[in-house]
């Protein structure tokens, strides 16, 4: 079953240069049970999206959709209090850097208790307090974390960032959400918790069946990890697919260069070789060129470039480029 | 041949105050030791707090070593005499956007880094501004412009014109690749690599990221606890590490 359907999403914010679209007609969505990865560089619009999904994004951006429905529901066209009860029932998102999102004027007991809701507790409500505890530990072990003692009483800034990290991962699972929404999870770890990191998203994607939504600059680890993937540039969706088909054709230029600057997807690749790397850098928001963001990046640029492609599909794979890489 | 860069046990201890008379020790280098010729890489890797920082600060010099001695094509490097060795190994920070002052230009910044270490007279200083600035492939131009009107792949080079303009013999990268967008990564991946086979350029990357690494060095190190653990060709360690703790870092990568 479709969980979140987006069609068209897009996100303007008004400024005193002009109106600026951060995010451009993108499209996602997401069935349940699936892992899908958000791969983007910096500015393209990732976590705007994942903020968007969650409903807490500043009140100065515009958001318009042609459609935004969640279990068949349209969010956009429900009053705002509704809003908020079904995404805070459903959604739960793991924010960048989990030191620095969680309340450092509390330990971390306090804060993981308030995130249990009272309806997934059972019992007659004068052992409610001793309920919550109960389950908030259990929660903790659930997340690897074994000393629960410890932690119990620790401010955010006495732990690592890699216990912050579980510790919001626990926080976020508390009320058993339908989705997901890792943003970043990776940036702050070493390897060796990265790989705890993943085996417990998955676990929970295997046990409980939670959709998780995966946000990275990495694409690396997210192909490790997702069933599907949707890459974004400069605010527009470049290309989403299968995680393997899309690693094995990418159709769009952009994907391409992606796959290309890792030397782990690249076998024959000798020692100290070069990279493949698209030459310039990243556009400002301020000055974002008009027609397909990648245009002046981009290798096989021609003529038809200036009109924003649309979006095509073969399959299961969505593209959006005037001159795909291979037809198939 | 003598080693361009040559380590011996070096150890470094942190001392913190505890109350008013006691303190406590901490040690963040054991015995470290390592060479490393000129041309060639070695990759330090390990876990936050495993010292690697310390290692490079203190080959640089920002802090003293306890015990051991750093060699420099032979000769013994005395970190006190900063004046003369801080153009021969030569330091990129995490971040080049914190890591370069907002309100000087970038010819001003190269140029405070030349008037200190150099006795170029201005003329000479802005010539050779002018020929780092074309070696990392940004404009003239570029020099008139503050830190904030780059972007990130853009500052990541000044921040290298900072660190090449005194022609280093090493250059120390502490995570300066990690914060880096996948395709400016690779543009300075290029970049480095470039340089190294150009000038004959070492490096000494300090990361995480263990697939850049297989890719990139010749020799790597895995410290954990200040001590290092297993060091050798890339190949050997990636395929044979000896400890179990480097074992499981190895297999992280491959999950």
């Amino acid at each position: 079953m479709q969980l979140l359907d987006i069609r068209n999403l897009t996100l303007e914010l008004e400024t005193p240069e002009g109106i600026i679209r951060a995010v451009d007609r993108v499209n996602l969505s997401l069935k349940e049970g699936e892992i899908r990865g958000l791969v983007g560089e910096s500015g393209s619009g990732k976590s705007l999206i994942a903020k968007a999904i969650m409903g807490v994004l500043h009140e100065r951006w515009r958001i318009s959709a042609d459609r935004f429905s969640w279990c068949g529901e349209d969010l956009m066209r429900l009053p705002y209090n509704k809003q908020r009860q079904i995404i805070s029932r459903d959604i739960a998102m793991i924010y960048q850097e989990p030191s620095r999102s969680m309340d450092p004027t509390a330990n971390i007991g306090e804060q993981l208790t308030e995130s249990i809701p009272t309806h997934l507790l059972d019992g007659p409500w004068w052992q409610r307090a001793y309920a919550r505890k109960k389950r908030a530990i259990a929660l903790l072990h659930k997340v690897g974390i074994r000393d629960h003692l410890a932690v119990w009483n620790s401010y955010p800034y006495q732990l690592s960032e890699g216990v912050c990290q579980k510790i919001s991962i626990a926080m976020a699972i508390a009320k058993n959400p339908k989705l997901l929404i890792a943003d970043e999870p990776t940036t702050a770890l070493e390897s060796t918790t990265q790989a705890q990191l993943f085996r417990l998203l998955a676990s929970f994607n295997q046990l409980k069946g939670t959709s998780i939504l995966l946000i990275s600059h990495e694409l690396e680890t997210v192909a490790r990890n997702t069933d599907s993937l949707s890459v974004l540039y400069c605010g527009q969706l470049v290309e989403a697919g299968d995680t393997e088909t899309l690693l094995k054709e990418p159709l769009h230029p952009y994907t391409n260069a992606l796959i290309k600057s890792v030397p782990e997807f690249q076998p024959e690749l000798a020692f100290k070789q070069q990279l493949y790397a698209l030459h310039g850098s990243i556009p400002t928001l301020q000055h974002l060129p008009i027609g397909c963001r990648l245009g002046p990046r981009c290798p096989n640029a021609r003529k038809e470039c200036v009109k924003t492609p649309l979006p095509e599909r073969v399959q299961n794979h969505h593209f959006s480029c005037h001159f795909p890489l291979s037809k198939v | 041949m003598s080693q361009l860069l040559e380590v011996r046990q070096l150890s470094k201890a942190y001392h913190k105050a505890e109350g008013m008379f006691r303190s406590k020790k901490i040690q963040a280098l054991t015995d470290i030791s390592f060479a490393l010729d000129s041309g060639q890489t070695l990759a330090v890797v390990g876990e936050t707090g495993s010292g690697k920082s310390t290692l490079a600060k203190v080959l640089v010099g920002i802090e003293h070593p306890e015990q051991g001695e750093i060699l420099f094509g032979g000769t013994p490097l005395n970190c006190r005499d900063y004046r003369k060795t801080n153009h021969l190994i030569r330091y990129i920070f995490q971040d080049a956007a914190r890591s370069l002052s907002p309100n000087q230009k970038i010819s001003d910044i190269l140029h405070a880094v030349l008037r200190y270490s150099t006795v170029l007279n201005e003329e000479q200083r802005n010539e050779k501004i002018a020929d780092t600035l074309k070696l990392l492939g940004l404009l003239n131009e570029h020099g008139n412009y503050y830190p904030h009107m780059f972007s990130g792949g853009q500052l990541q080079r000044v921040a290298l014109a900072r660190a090449l303009i005194l022609d280093p013999k090493v250059l120390i990268l502490d995570e300066a690749l990690t914060a880096l967008d996948p395709s400016l990564r690779a543009q300075i991946v290029n970049l480095l690599l470039d340089l190294q086979q150009k000038t004959g350029l070492s490096y000494i990357l300090i990361t995480n990221q263990l697939r850049l690494v297989r890719h990139f060095a010749d020799q790597t190190m895995v410290l954990h606890q200040g001590r290092c653990l297993d060091y050798g060709p890339t190949l050997d360690v990636f395929n044979q590490p000896t400890h179990d703790y480097s074992r499981k870092l190895m297999k992280s990568i491959q999950f």
